[in-house]
């Protein structure tokens, strides 16, 4: 048992001091010492801020930096800052232009007809077109090789995105749109589709093979080829992982704030989960658990999503923002307005939690601060969604789907 | 009396269709058909669009149209009395095309979305005037949403039993 992960643990160190080249084909020659190795590096800052330098203005948005390399390369890399953390998606997607800033060139996966595989993502009011592309990911200590991404095609440099993409709203391809460099897929799933667009008889409107002269055309894609979540990719520590963010300090917003994303749960003496007070909630197939809103009956899908600005949920008795920079947010009348919602688990991880929040008046936000914890937006009757005010001042756990964490098997969320 | 005979041409040929489409034979993708606002003829474009089948139950003051597919879409369009799309739904592992499915009420839809804080837009969201409700939520693998008229709601179609 023990040895492997040693030498995945060394490996994985070294990769990061850039000394991974003669190794790599050769994993016997990993060196013998009298001490064990250091275990290997499974943390990462993450930070609260207003965004990438050439697009500021975010809010709640959760970033780290990710290390991008084409496959096989420990030279041709970029560190790419202000990629969004988001617990509500699967996989990693950059934006292509800040690729190419950062001189890394990711070429287009080809189908079994040579087609170059592209890909439409749905986020909210808009969508991501692009590529899918491997590469060599680094976070903190932790690689996931090869690993199936998606190029955020804001130079339009592939095949042009077909009617469909686009059509619920926006395309969200550039650094402004999205407000990030890119967005680092960390849920509790492996694969971004899934099984829906492996074998469906009409392909869904998700995976497409796109010819040179730039016609695409829906279709399956098998799961190992599907853009996928780094984490589960990880020789290590990939079971699940852990966020921590700081309190805020002022009600009406923080210029920045701090935090942590640990990788693993309960594979390194940094990342046990609490023995006692946890609360866990089982996702089901689609990656929700269950709400109900302020003692009402209607059972909602819900999941806890860093990507998400604010706690999103539809109360028809609360004010909607009509003007100003939170046109869509609540506005309460009086604020603070204090609600709660009770979290239910789906499967054998069935804790029910309730959970108390206030919803603040977002015109009362200093302009210039990037964090607010009492910020909600207006939702659909079909969904409640924990957005990134839940973290503040909290650890968040993500058990990935069908892996072991201690007494418990993913997909959950837990706090 | 003469719009209801006409409604009722419009839901005999719908049917008729639907039967083409379960039949699995191929229809032209006929885009210019609205479904929201539009009549029951944009309903068959949207089962054909989704390569689904559709199911209709009709009730006292409106109908609803389901349509499913084997990718597990789901989308109903609910026709008040005169056989006007007074409001559609969905559920499923993607979005339904917006811009068939909202039809006429597609550009106003964008325009509401393009008036929301940026970068705001990926998230779940509901759009609301007078004249148009849009919600939009979910994540990859498990989209659901609606979209509706609130000015050609039947009585007794509360927004609640839009789902």
């Amino acid at each position: 048992m023990k040895s492997p992960h040693r030498t995945a643990h060394l490996i994985a160190i070294m990769a990061t001091a850039g000394l991974l080249s003669a190794c790599l084909g050769n994993h016997s020659s990993t060196p013998t010492s009298a001490t064990p190795p250091p275990p290997v590096v499974n943390t990462m800052t993450v930070t609260v801020d207003s965004g990438p330098a050439a697009a500021p203005g975010a809010i709640n948005h959760a970033y780290v930096t990710v290390r991008v390399c084409v496959p096989g390369s420990t030279t041709a890399c970029a560190n790419v800052d202000h990629v969004l953390l988001d617990t509500g998606s699967w996989g990693l997607r950059l934006v292509r232009s800040v690729l190419a800033a950062g001189t890394v060139t990711l070429s287009a996966e080809t189908d079994s007809q040579g087609r170059a595989i592209e890909e439409c993502e749905t986020f909210g009011g808009g969508q991501t077109w692009g590529p899918v592309a491997l590469a060599d990911v680094t976070l903190a200590g932790e690689v996931a090789a090869k690993l199936p991404v998606q190029i955020m095609d804001d130079t339009n440099a592939g095949a042009p995105p077909p009617a469909t993409c686009g059509a619920n709203g926006t395309l969200l391809n550039t650094v402004a749109g999205f407000g990030a460099n890119g967005l680092l897929g960390v849920g509790v799933f492996a694969q971004d589709c899934g099984a829906a667009c492996v074998n469906a008889a009409s392909p869904l409107p998700v995976y497409y093979g796109c010819t040179a002269a730039g016609a695409c055309t829906a279709e399956n894609l098998a799961l190992v080829d599907q853009v996928t979540n780094p984490v589960a990719a990880f020789a290590a520590d990939n079971n699940g992982l852990s966020i921590n963010i700081a309190n805020l300090v002022n009600a009406n917003g923080d210029a920045s704030v701090q935090g942590q994303l640990t990788f693993g749960l309960g594979t390194q003496a940094d990342n046990a989960l609490p023995a006692t007070g946890l609360t866990v909630l089982g996702a089901n197939a689609s990656g929700d658990f269950t709400a109900t809103y302020n003692g009402g009956s209607t059972v909602l899908p819900a999941l806890i999503d860093s990507g998400t600005d604010a706690y999103v949920f539809n109360d028809p008795t609360i004010v909607v923002c009509s003007t100003g920079s939170f046109v869509g947010d609540y506005c309460p009348a009086v604020a603070p307005l204090n609600v709660f919602a009770v979290n239910t688990g789906v499967g054998t991880n069935n804790a029910t939690s309730k959970v108390d929040f206030a919803v603040q008046d977002p015109n009362t936000f200093v302009a210039s601060a990037a964090a607010f914890e009492g910020l909600a937006g207006g939702g659909g009757a079909t969904n409640f969604v924990w957005g990134m005010p839940y973290f503040y001042g909290r650890t968040i756990y993500i058990g990935i789907d069908q892996k072991v964490s201690g007494a418990y098997t993913g997909p959950y969320y837990a706090y | 009396m003469c719009c209801k005979l006409e409604a009722m041409v419009q839901r005999f040929a719908t049917h008729v269709l639907w039967i083409l489409v379960f039949g699995a034979i191929a229809l032209p993708a006929e885009r210019a058909q609205a479904a929201l606002g539009g009549d029951a003829a944009s309903v068959v474009t949207d089962t054909t669009e989704m390569h689904g089948i559709a199911h209709a139950t009709l009730l006292q003051q409106y109908e609803i149209q389901e349509i499913t597919n084997d990718s597990g879409m789901r989308v109903r369009e609910y026709l008040n009395r005169n056989g006007v799309v007074f409001a559609v739904t969905w559920n499923g592992p993607v979005v339904p095309d917006l811009r068939t499915l909202l039809g006429a009420s597609f550009d106003s839809y964008v325009e509401q979305l393009s008036a929301l804080r940026h970068p705001g837009t990926h998230r779940s969201l509901r759009l609301a005037s007078s004249a148009l409700v849009v919600e939009s939520g979910g994540h990859m693998r498990a989209y659901s949403g609606r979209a509706y008229l609130p000015l050609l709601l039947p009585a007794a179609a509360s927004p609640a039993n839009l789902r």
